[in-house]
This record gives structure tokens, sequence and C-alpha cells, in this order.
């Protein structure tokens, strides 16, 4: 009895989506797009996270060095970053490294630099900490150390790094969120009036059920399906899309976006979030259908 | 079998449709209801099925008061009646067997089960060489004849019709009221309404006469 009912229901949703299949693909397209719009942003807050969690794990502290100086002055500042107990691993980087570095993560760049006619990059030393979780004051005070020679003109600590991209991802998400947010409202609002329309639509029909006896649950079922079926449509359609993007736009863009690939890395969404995004699609299609048939399907 | 006692309605003030009606029709009885247009009569069969609440009285149809029912539970009353309307009300765009069987697809019937009853009640209506056609491509005659094997399929105890020959020829209409007499002699109670005075004569019964919303009682014939 209930396997005959179900295939009834299904049958009627099915029936009906392709019965007034261009409101549906209308609903669907605005479904699509507010969900592409949530799953781009997450996709970009994700990548911003994982970037920063990846850079605070492996902490690293950069000194310039003052180039002008003979490299016997400069030696004492490794042989006393190589001594304190904090220190992982260290990596002397010399100006032309360091100019080969750029051109390759700035190929854009790259006349800028050439038509300077000197290599502006100081040697420096690039310094990974042993343990990710020591406190800031720990690493503040090494530094300091370190900063009190001479030879030492700058120094960089991407832990700074780290944070500002994470505060971005919790930027992006939030961001994300709030379009996402307004859109998924249009999309609730467009399934409840495609689904008034069929209501009005299938009156007659609706009549007829009243009349040999049929249950409120089996006229409102078909129809809550339905609105279930294409919110969860949209939803899933709009992964493939935000799929299709992350691997599209990097070759796409080509060289041009330098260290910004690198960077952001064009990760997917995780699992649970393209769960999500077909569960709360058609979670949306049922809530939009159920207040459509509330105030529609007057039985 | 159907119980009405002291039954008013008042659609809008000063005007009652149907005025103090009392009656009561019989298990198995073929009754009539007539009158002119704008005497009650469909108020009547609606308060029957209870599409319509009367302003003040009480139905009992099959034991069961109709009016203390919640409206969520209308249907169990409305399973053991069929019901046949002057404009048919079929599904235009659907075959002939779907119509018939979305009475049973409310019930939840098996599809085999449902084949077979659906076929049964087309041969009654001598429609079952049509079962697979749409029924928009039917005459009136034969789409009248889909409707009343949708309203008999699931074996009624009462049927309900309201002016079921009123869009049909002469000829049409006498075969349909056989068809009427044919399944009260199966044992459903019937209940039809008609201004047709013509085949009122014709087929004999039991006939209550409505005027002004007030029944008039056994009309002369």
């Amino acid at each position: 009895m209930i396997l005959r009912r179900s295939r009834y229901f299904v049958r009627e949703a099915a029936r009906n989506l392709w019965h007034f299949k261009t409101r549906h693909a209308i609903s669907l397209a605005i479904i699509c797009l507010s969900f592409v719009i949530l799953g781009v942003f997450l996709c970009l807050s994700n990548n911003l996270r994982e970037r920063a969690r990846a850079m605070a794990q492996n902490l690293a502290v950069v000194f310039y060095l003052d180039g002008n100086m003979p490299a016997a002055e400069r030696l004492p500042v490794e042989e006393e970053i190589r001594r304190s107990p904090l220190v992982g691993s260290v990596r002397e980087v010399a100006p032309d490294e360091a100019s080969a570095r750029f051109l390759r993560d700035f190929p854009d760049l790259k006349e800028i630099v050439l038509n300077l006619g000197l290599n502006p990059f100081p040697p420096s030393i690039e310094v990974s900490l042993k343990d990710p979780s020591t406190p800031a004051e720990a690493i503040l005070g090494f530094i300091e150390g370190i900063k009190r020679n001479p030879a030492v003109r700058d120094v960089q600590f991407n832990r700074d790094w780290a944070d500002k991209i994470a505060s971005l991802g919790r930027i992006a998400t939030a961001i994300g969120l709030f379009f996402g947010g307004i859109l998924v409202l249009a999309a609730f609002i467009i399934i409840s009036n495609v689904i008034k329309l069929i209501v009005i639509a299938r009156k007659s029909e609706i009549e007829i059920l009243r009349l040999v006896g049929a249950t409120n649950t089996f006229i409102r079922v078909p129809f809550l399906l339905e609105g279930t079926i294409l919110g969860a449509a949209g939803g899933l359609l709009s992964i493939v899309l935000v799929f299709g993007l992350i691997r599209l736009f990097p070759a796409a863009a080509g060289q041009t976006l330098g260290a910004l690939q690198e960077l952001i890395g064009f990760r997917f969404l995780t699992f649970g979030q393209s769960l999500a995004l077909v569960v709360g699609g058609g979670f949306v299609g049922f809530l939009g259908s159920l207040s459509s048939i509330a105030r529609f399907l007057r039985i | 079998m159907i119980e009405l006692f002291h039954v008013w309605k008042q659609y809008q003030k000063p005007l009652w449709a149907l005025s103090d009606v009392s009656l009561s029709v019989k298990k198995g009885e073929f009754c009539f209801i007539t009158g002119p247009s704008g005497s009650g009569k469909s108020t009547l069969i609606k308060i029957m099925y209870r599409e319509v609440v009367p302003t003040e009285g009480q139905i009992i149809i099959a034991g069961k008061n109709v009016l203390k029912l919640p409206s969520h539970r209308i249907y169990t009353i409305r399973r053991q009646m069929g019901i046949v309307f002057q404009d048919f009300r079929l599904l235009f765009h659907k075959r002939v067997f779907d119509n018939v069987a979305v009475a049973l697809q409310v019930l939840g019937s098996p599809v085999r089960d449902m084949k077979r009853k659906v076929f049964i009640a087309l041969r009654m209506v001598n429609l079952q060489n049509k079962i697979w056609e749409e029924a928009a491509s039917l005459s009136y005659g034969e789409q009248q004849r889909v409707a009343i094997a949708r309203a008999i399929v699931n074996n009624p105890r009462i049927l309900l019709a309201d002016e079921p020959t009123g869009n049909l020829d002469p000829d049409l209409a006498h075969e349909i009221f056989g068809l009427f007499r044919e399944i009260n002699k199966q044992g459903t109670t019937v209940v039809l309404c008609t201004h047709d005075k013509e085949l009122l004569r014709r087929f004999g019964g039991r006939v209550l006469a409505l005027h002004e919303g007030k029944l008039l009682g056994r009309e002369p014939r």
C-alpha cells in the first residue's frame, strides 16, 4: 500500500514537472544560480582557510639581510638562528634565487624587474619553526633577539599572513552566506509561486480528487515532492556548475593568475558541503511548496 | 441512508436557498429531486456530499452525522458515494482508464484489482472499447458515461447526480437515466436532480419537488 502510494506520488510529481516544464526550468535556473553563488563563496572560503591552516602548520620566519655587508659579517646571524631551540630548519636564499622565484611567480611583473638593471632582492634566511603551536610571545622574543643584529634589515613572520588569510576566508563565507541567503530566499519565493500556479492550473483535478474521497495528504504530497525535487535538482546542478567553474577558471585565466593560483589552489567543495547544497535545495523547495499549498490549496 | 432534519441554507441575506428541508431516502431507493432553476436542487445535493455546510439543521449519511465530521475527515463520507455532475468534471487530457481509476487510486487499490474494476465499470456503461482513448476525444454522451463509471467503480452505497443529463439530447438523456436505473437495481441508493419532467414521467420513482428552497412533497405526474 505504502509502495503503491509512493509510486503514485512520484509519478504525479514527475508528470507535473514535465507538464509545466517551462515554469520549472526558470525556477530551476534561479535556484541553481543561488546555490552557485553560495558554492563559489564556500569554495573560496575553503581555499583560503586551507591555505591559512597550511601556513599556520608550517610557521616560517624570513630574515632579510643587508646585501651590502660582506658574507662573513652575515654569518653570525645564521649561527645565532641555528642555536635557538625553536628552530626546525634554516635555509639561506641568495638574491639570484629570490629573483628567479619572483619572476616565476609573477611573470607579468618580469619587465619591471629586468628594467631596473639590478637585482632588488636582498639575501635572506628562511627559518621553519619546529613546533607550529609555539606561543607567539616566544617566537616574537626570538625574532627580536635576531633583529638586534645590524646585518638584519627586516623580518617577515607568516603567522600575520595566516591570520589575514583566515580572516579573508571568514569574510568570504560571510559574503557567500549573505548573497546566497538572499538568493535562496528568492528561490523559496519562486518555488512557492510556481507551485501556486500549478495548484491553480490543476484546480479542477484537485476538485475531482476531493470528490472521489482523496485525503488531504494524498492531494498535497505530490506538490511537496515536486518542490523538493525541484530544489534538490537546483542544488545538484549548482554543484556541477561550481565544479566546472573551479576546473575551467584557472585553465581559462592561465598564467595571469601567477602566485594567486598557488595561493588559492582552487579546491572544490567538501563532500559535506556538496551534500548540504543538495539537501538544502530540497529543503528550500519543500518549504516553498508547503507555504504555497498552505495558502492556496484549501481542501 | 440519507436523512436531513430541518435544513436551512442562506448564502446571502435575506434569501434562503433552502428553507426547513427535511427528508429521508431509504437504502436502495431511487429518488428524484426536481424543481425549476434556482429552487435549491444543487444546494441540496451539495449539502449531501458536504460541499456546502447548511446554516442550520442536521444531516445523517449512512448513519454518520456529517456536520460533526472535521473537514479533514470528509473523505470518509465521500468514499461511500459516487457523484455525477452536469459538466462531467473529467480530466479531459487523460485517458478514459485514468479518469475512472482515479476513484480507486485514492483508496490505494492494487493495480491489477484497479484494472479489473475499471473494466467492469466501463462495461456497465458500455464503454469498455474506449478504455485507452483520451476523454477529450469522446462525445458528450460518452463523457457522461465515463463520469458515471467513475462514480460507480468503487461500488458506492449512494449515487448522487446533479442534472446529469443537462448537457445531453433527449435520446442520450434517456439512455443515461436507464443506466442509473440499472445501477439502482444492484442495490445502490440513487438521488438524482433534474428539471426534465418528460424523463420523470418516463422513469417514475419517488419525486421530491423543491420550489424557492422549500420541499413541496411528491410532485404530481
